[in-house]
């Protein structure tokens, strides 16, 4: 029901507008060169090895701290699922001057919020708290880096809940133990490949021993980076930072994470029929590994192109062209140096999953032979950015930036210009990156439910 | 606006909280003075906030800006002030959605198109009716700003309502609605908010999804052609943006938009149950009992509402507070146990939420009750109440900072006409809170007694519920199956 009454009007709306949808592509090249990361970065190391990296930004009266240790799943041997998460967990159970979850309890009696996570290649611990709060979130951070208690009660009681969650998960989401599975036929390399937890067996055998010795090897200051960012002055809080942080002892040398061996020689296809899901579907997901230059903001550009927003190549095909799928997610992950797309698609039935697995790769075959034309890859551009720049609008996820960057081991100078170097992706570049790393050797298939 | 726990703290304190802290024996050896206790607080740095300017259009639409400092992105919101609550009482669902078919067509765009137009500016858009209002959300660049007016012009002001379009528009609520009903905590809260808004306007929010197959397109124009209108309507504008301009764009693209005189009735404010009443809704799959016990409470314009956010704060705002200490850690009946609230228009409500193992309903229930009572009575100690004051000025601060919580607490400030009470002088007005104003507080809301709702498994009721008096038996749609009274035949 329109609410413009004039017909003349409705006339001249109705000439006007698909001149303006057109205009919407073509006007206004996205900008380069002045946008992106635009926070001061301050970096240092303490004499044990610590890296610190401060960004003072006085927006809001607020301040993050993180704590990244380079102890994700790759520090794991075969044996040890799970070590890096109980790890993890363990660090909220007390440590010397401060009870079990008394972390919590601090932060949450000043109105702060923190969490923490494993992945791949770290463990990172993360608040945020009203910046008067700042010496507060350091002294806790510096006790159980210092000083975490580990005793065979508490790992057993943590191990204990950690499973009964993880149990809980793979009842609530007939999915879930596939997407283990996916990442094991990704990443054909234990260290890469596994998963958090697994089935949980290898962690039911873990001793407070085994992550004690994980602690003493990984949760050290020279394996950690501390970033701080919010309204803060630097001067005090290097201050802060050498009065709680160097003092902890240095801990034995980190070896540098092994390079990844994918020994695959053709496409890899496995059909899991057994698996009881409600409604087919399949895992679809192409690895890259070594990548030349530039090749990683060419594959994020990409992911947008094919996957983000409702009118992306894979998105308007399946769901509103074809209507073979109703569930579609996934996109680009990072482990270590290597890169994998990962698609994951739902239909009602085996038939129109079968459509939409072929529909997937017609879409890459049209990628390969055809270049993409410069409206879509502008909008695609402009998704991304949109996406960035939301990203950098808090401190914490400013924080988690520079710690992901930190810990991968790109240089931090690298981010002013990292959404420049996006931006500046060409239809060309893209063209030679599908044919180059879109082929049988890195691409897996996990085929489930009943066909 | 829902003072709730956010969901990612909520699953790191329980997955990290211990029941006893046994064995936990620090060794508090030679170690620098400065470890053993925490630092004492610097002096707290005030937060500033730009107060939310508004200029009137001719034709009855507000133009407001609320400045946010070094933002790159510009937060449109155009609210309609009509939502769920105001859908007629024969067509519940039909706020919703009308939201949701704003986008799916005009004369001349397709959805298609439209959904091009709005990635094209690599804008991120979201529809959402509430209970009183209804916002267009939409994320932009400013470079891009012009054309985001443009497209947010023809999306609301062109609209169709095509058969073809309302049909998948429906297909989609009613599955996602379906989907919601899964979650027991939704059919609780549903349920909760069902029983107080008996007999109130308030109550046609409530529905469930088998609604949504009588709404025609008929009904989606009554509706539109009722309540969107620039007369009822607020058109904000947040960002590192100069209001002058802003005003000018908005009013460039939105003063032709003809005025409609809508005349919104007045929402009484319900009254709070003072009944005993269990309500028992079957959830087959459920693991744990899901248990709710609220009544309704004053809107956030009344002079209570700051005492009485800070005791609901202290009754279990967070894993310190009095019920996640009792019913997790002192008496092991829950895995969680928190309390929450939300304001309307013309009222609020509150509740206690826990998820207790089956055979601890009963007495989870009382200790909420006797909690409630205790905090209400001289019992409240001022200590407590400061530390709730001091979460929630620190806490004020985190929500702004994102897009998502800027944009919904100006939107519901603009949208309900709340004054600087609630911009730039919440911090003083929670400061001004003291004990007494919270017992008073807890005296007038929390006396009444309140609805008790339990989502569960049937086979639950005649061992676990067997000690309440009365508990009504409802499907997970709402519809009352049965009445059983104590001492009965069950």
């Amino acid at each position: 029901m329109s609410v413009i009454r004039d017909p003349k009007k409705r006339m001249k709306t109705a000439i006007l507008l698909p001149v303006a949808v057109s205009l919407f592509l073509a006007q206004a090249p996205t900008a380069l060169g002045q946008e992106g990361w635009s926070f001061p970065i301050h970096e240092y190391r303490l004499k044990n090895g610590l890296r610190v990296i401060l960004s003072e930004d006085a927006s809001f009266p607020l301040v993050t701290v993180v704590v990244a240790y380079g102890a994700g799943t790759v520090r794991e041997r075969e044996g040890q699922e799970g070590l890096a998460y109980l790890m993890e967990n363990m660090m909220f159970q007390g440590s010397d001057n401060i009870a079990p979850l008394q972390h919590v309890s601090y932060i949450q009696k000043v109105g702060g919020e923190l969490n923490a996570t494993t992945t791949f290649d770290k463990a990172l611990f993360y608040q945020t708290v009203p910046s008067n709060q700042l010496a507060l979130a350091l002294w806790l951070e510096s006790d159980r880096m210092k000083s975490t208690v580990i005793t065979q009660a508490a790992v057993d009681r943590q191990r204990n809940t950690l499973l009964e969650e993880h149990l809980g998960r793979l009842e609530r989401d007939p999915y879930l133990e596939s997407f283990s599975i996916f990442d094991m036929l990704l990443y054909p390399d234990f260290l890469y490949g596994h998963p958090l937890i697994g089935i949980g067996e290898e962690m039911k055998r873990l001793r407070a021993a085994d992550v004690s010795a994980f602690r003493r090897a990984y949760y050290v200051p020279n394996n950690a980076v501390l970033c701080i960012v919010g309204n803060i002055q630097i001067p005090r809080t290097k201050e802060l930072v050498a009065q709680y942080f160097e003092s902890i002892p240095q801990g034995p040398q980190v070896p540098a994470i092994p390079l990844p061996r994918f020994e695959q020689q053709g496409e890899v296809t496995i059909f899991l029929p057994d698996i009881p899901v409600p409604t087919p579907g399949f895992h679809l997901g192409y690895r890259f590994y070594p990548l030349q230059t530039g090749d990683a903001y060419s594959l994020r550009v990409l992911e947008y192109i094919l996957m983000k927003g409702k009118t992306s190549r894979l998105r308007s095909r399946l769901f509103e062209r074809d209507r073979t799928a109703h569930h579609l997610s996934g996109g680009l992950e990072e482990r270590g140096g290597a890169r994998a797309l990962k698609i994951f698609c739902l239909s009602t039935n085996a038939v129109l999953a079968d459509r939409a697995q072929r529909a997937i790769m017609s879409e890459i075959e049209r990628l390969r032979k055809n270049p993409v034309s410069e409206d879509d890859l502008t909008k695609a551009k402009r998704l991304f950015k949109m996406d960035y720049m939301r990203r950098l609008a808090t401190g914490r996820e400013r924080a988690l930036v520079l710690v992901e960057t930190a810990v991968s081991g790109r240089p931090l100078e690298s981010l002013p210009d990292e959404l420049d170097r996006h931006l500046r992706v060409s239809p060309t570049t893209l063209t030679t990156l599908v044919i180059r790393y879109f082929i049988p050797r890195n691409k897996v298939v996990l085929r489930l439910g009943p066909r | 606006m829902k003072y709730r726990i956010p969901g990612r703290i909520l699953e790191r304190a329980i997955m990290a909280w211990v029941t006893v802290a046994v064995g936990f024996a620090p060794e508090i050896g030679a170690q620098e003075r400065f470890r053993r206790t925490p630092p004492l607080a610097e002096p707290r740095q005030e937060l500033k906030l730009a107060p939310i300017e508004r200029l009137e259009l001719a034709n009855g639409l507000t133009i407001a800006t609320a400045f946010r400092p070094q933002s790159p992105i510009i937060t449109l919101q155009l609210i309609i002030k009509a939502g769920e609550a105001d859908s007629p009482p024969e067509r519940p669902g039909v706020a919703d959605i009308t939201a949701r078919m704003i986008g799916r067509g005009t004369r001349v765009l397709s959805d298609g198109q439209i959904e091009n137009m709005i990635e094209a500016i690599g804008a991120d858009y979201s529809a959402n009716a509430l209970m009183d209002y209804t916002v267009f959300r939409f994320h932009v660049f400013e470079e891009h700003l012009d054309r985001a007016l443009l497209v947010m012009r023809i999306m609301l002001l062109e609209a169709v309502f095509t058969e073809r379009a309302l049909a998948a528009v429906k297909r989609l609520a009613f599955y996602e609605h379906l989907d919601r009903a899964k979650d027991p905590e939704e059919l609780g809260w549903r349920h909760l908010l069902r029983v107080l808004f008996e007999g109130h306007p308030y109550r046609v929010a409530t529905y469930n999804e088998d609604v949504i197959r009588d709404i025609g397109s008929r009904d989606v124009a009554a509706f539109y052609n009722r309540f969107y209108a620039p007369d009822n309507a607020v058109f904000l504008v947040s960002g590192n943006v100069n209001s002058e301009s802003i005003k000018r764009k908005v009013s460039e693209h939105f003063r032709q938009w003809g005025r409609r005189d809508v005349r919104r009735p007045q929402v009484p404010a319900p009254s709070p149950n003072d009944r005993e009443r269990v309500c028992f809704i079957e959830n087959p799959n459920a693991q744990d009992a899901t248990v709710f016990v609220g009544n309704v409470a004053m809107d956030s314009q009344h002079p209570d509402f700051f005492p009485f956010l800070v005791l609901n704060q202290a009754l279990g705002g967070t894993t310190r507070g009095r019920l996640f200490m009792n019913l997790r850690e002192s008496k092991a009946y829950a895995y969680y146990a928190f309390s929450e609230a939300e304001f309307f228009r013309s009222s609020g409500v509150f509740w206690a939420r826990a998820r207790v193992t089956p055979e601890h309903i009963y007495p989870a229930v009382q200790e909420i009750f006797r909690e409630k009572r205790s905090l209400s009575s001289d019992k409240a100690v001022a200590s407590e109440i400061e530390e709730a004051k001091a979460y929630l000025i620190g806490n004020l601060p985190l929500r702004f900072e994102t897009f998502e919580g800027f944009s919904e607490w100006t939107a519901r400030i603009a949208a309900l006409e709340l004054g600087p009470d609630h911009w730039d002088r919440s911090l003083e007005s929670i400061m001004l809170v003291n004990l007494e104003k919270v017992q008073a507080a807890g005296q007038r809301y929390f006396s009444p007694t309140p609805v008790v709702v339990v989502v569960g498994r049937r086979e639950w009721i005649l061992d676990h519920l067997r000690d309440f008096r009365v508990v009504e038996i409802y499907d997970p749609s709402g519809v009352l199956k049965q009445t059983l009274i104590k001492g009965e035949e069950r």
